[in-house]
């Protein structure tokens, strides 16, 4: 059977691939992320990112600060989870200058970046779930993400910037009735997840318009470089907290949660799942928490000997690294970051192929990106 | 003379080399190709020459499991003899195991691609050019990536000022002398006494 077109019907209804523009100024691209795609019918084949609107050159600046006085900058990365970047900073200075931080400290740290995990997931749940259309999830979750921002702002003295820790330690011990209330919150907030999932887990539309949708294969997780329930989704055990164990990770009992299709829902479902770890690591930290000095003993200028050293954080957008070389001066030779963020982004092209235009806005939703960790 | 020779000489990283059971293979493989790279954090690191490096690389991707990459860094040493450097950070999902390869060379060398190894070293390796002017060799799509395509220099090296190539003229700017004077002293004298009176 010939199922060509006759030659004059050919000519009036030529198909051919179009170019579509999406951004940087469209509200689901959660942030100022340009993608030029090429469409053949409804179906996407091919994606080309532009990005860099927010480069800011934060790796130069760095380069002309001493380690103190750099520290705030990183920050500015994933502005959504200010605590863990720092955290990844001042460990990569501690690990290059031969640290050990009490474990006071440790818990203390290990407390406020799971506090700031909920807080970013509870940011990428309402804002994915109110790109695909379930608007109300987003006032329930910024209502709990207000209760762990308010908690560290007792903590840490700022709401989202908060320039977290000094290199060797924390500033503070937790504020009188603080660990009541971060106990109280807790035990009402496994309640709220519960009512997210409500919400959407079982939702017929939510389960139509994201399972199946943006399937990347375990192998392709990996080689392309994914982090983060982004590549767990994919059914590959790789979280920094368990793989390369810092701070004081190795003394809670928690589960990585992994999923196993690799699409828009598993994903989806590991975060869900790694909010109930978190509190369940912050359960056992309060508990556990030990008495002892607060900071280690750091010269006040910091040299570190000459060399190099890369640490890496569980962020919670994915694997966050840095890079420093010291040349044995105050300033930091080089800072280089290993930004999860913009990995991730590269795996879009492979995750949007053949996929239909409507679902590109869930797909970006998933992977969960920050444009400011995407363009430093 | 002793401190002017290590002024040219620039400075060496401190710390003991790390062999562990990947650098082992990679050295009975290659033998002296392969030279382990002392480390202040205790991380393993070895060094090889540009030809080598996608032999090395491909070496243990393939036969030590190390499937996964972390990071491309690069660095601008404009006081060694070889000017910029690249580091591969590389990681072993099932052994849980890190390593750290360094590459030395100069502006003008090609490197390498590593995108066929890893497809996630494309950005990497754009990154890396655009910020470093690293060159790769058979890079499926070269171009910069977090600058406009019509930027000039690349910021991350070390002559480049931190304010950009506009910073001088930004800085006159603020104190009220014009950045753009007559081409004859004298009108320009004047530019200035009446910059200076206001």
């Amino acid at each position: 059977m010939n199922n060509e077109r006759p030659s004059y019907l050919r000519e009036i209804f030529e198909t051919k691939e179009i170019e579509l523009n999406m951004g940087p100024q469209h509200p689901a691209t959660h942030g100022v992320y340009r993608a030029i795609l090429t469409l053949d019918g409804e179906r996407i084949v091919g994606l080309n990112s532009v990005i860099g609107y927010l480069h800011r050159g934060i790796e130069k600046w760095a380069e002309y600060r001493t380690y103190k006085q750099a520290t705030p900058i990183f920050d500015r990365l994933d502005y959504l989870s200010a605590v863990i970047n720092c955290h990844g900073y001042v460990g990569a200075v501690e690990k290059l200058l031969g640290v050990e931080i009490p474990k006071k400290a440790e818990y203390i740290r290990v407390i406020c970046d799971e506090l700031q995990r909920l807080a970013s997931h509870l940011i990428w749940l309402g804002t994915h779930a109110l790109d695909i259309g379930a608007m109300s999830v987003l006032f329930y979750a910024i209502r709990e993400r207000e209760a762990v921002v308010d908690l560290l702002e007792a903590q840490l003295g700022q709401r989202l910037l908060n320039n977290a820790y000094p290199i060797g330690g924390v500033r503070f011990d937790f504020p009188k009735g603080w660990v009541e209330v971060c106990r109280k919150f807790l035990k009402v907030f496994k309640g709220k997840i519960d009512d997210y999932e409500e919400l959407l887990t079982g939702n017929r539309i939510w389960r139509q318009r994201t399972i199946g949708v943006g399937y990347i294969s375990r192998e392709d997780a990996i080689a392309w470089g994914l982090s983060g329930p982004t590549l767990r989704a994919s059914n590959v055990f790789f979280d920094v907290r368990k793989s390369i164990p810092y701070s004081a990770y190795p003394d809670f009992d928690f589960e990585i949660p992994l999923g196993q299709n690799g699409d828009v829902y598993d994903r989806y479902l590991c975060r869900i799942k790694e909010m109930r770890q978190s509190v369940r690591i912050i359960e056992q930290a309060l508990d556990g928490m030990p008495e002892g000095e607060l900071k280690a003993k750091v010269s006040p200028i910091i040299r570190p000997p000459v060399g190099e050293a890369y640490f890496t954080v569980e962020g919670s957008k994915g694997q966050l690294g840095f890079y420093i070389i010291s040349d044995g001066k105050e300033k930091p030779y080089r800072v280089h970051i290993k930004s999860p963020s913009f990995i991730n982004l590269q795996g879009l092209d492979v995750m949007s192929r053949h996929q239909l235009i409507a679902d590109m806005v869930a797909l970006i939703g998933s992977i969960d990106i920050v444009l400011g960790e995407v363009d430093r | 003379m002793a401190d002017e020779q290590n002024a040219k000489k620039g400075w060496e990283a401190t710390g003991e080399p790390i062999i562990t059971d990947a650098v082992q293979k990679a050295i009975e493989k290659f033998g002296s190709k392969v030279i382990p790279y002392p480390n202040p954090a205790k991380e393993a690191t070895i060094k090889v020459e540009k030809e080598d490096l996608y032999e090395v690389l491909n070496f243990l991707k393939k036969e030590t499991g190390f499937d996964y990459l972390s990071d491309i860094a690069s660095a601008h040493f404009p006081q060694n003899e070889k000017h910029l450097s690249l580091a591969y950070h590389l990681f072993s999902i099932e052994k849980k195991d890190s390593l750290r390869v360094k590459v030395e060379f100069n502006e003008e060398d090609l490197i390498p691609t590593v995108s066929s190894i890893w497809p996630a070293a494309n950005w990497m390796e754009r990154e890396a050019y655009d910020l470093m002017g690293v060159k790769f060799e058979n890079h499926p799509n070269l171009k910069r990536i977090l600058l406009p395509d019509d930027w000039e220099g690349h910021p991350l090296r070390k002559e480049y000022p931190l304010g950009g190539p506009q910073e001088e003229e930004i800085r006159s700017n603020r104190y009220g002398v014009p950045s753009l004077l007559p081409d004859d002293l004298e009108s320009a004298k004047k530019i200035i006494e009446e910059g200076k009176n206001e």
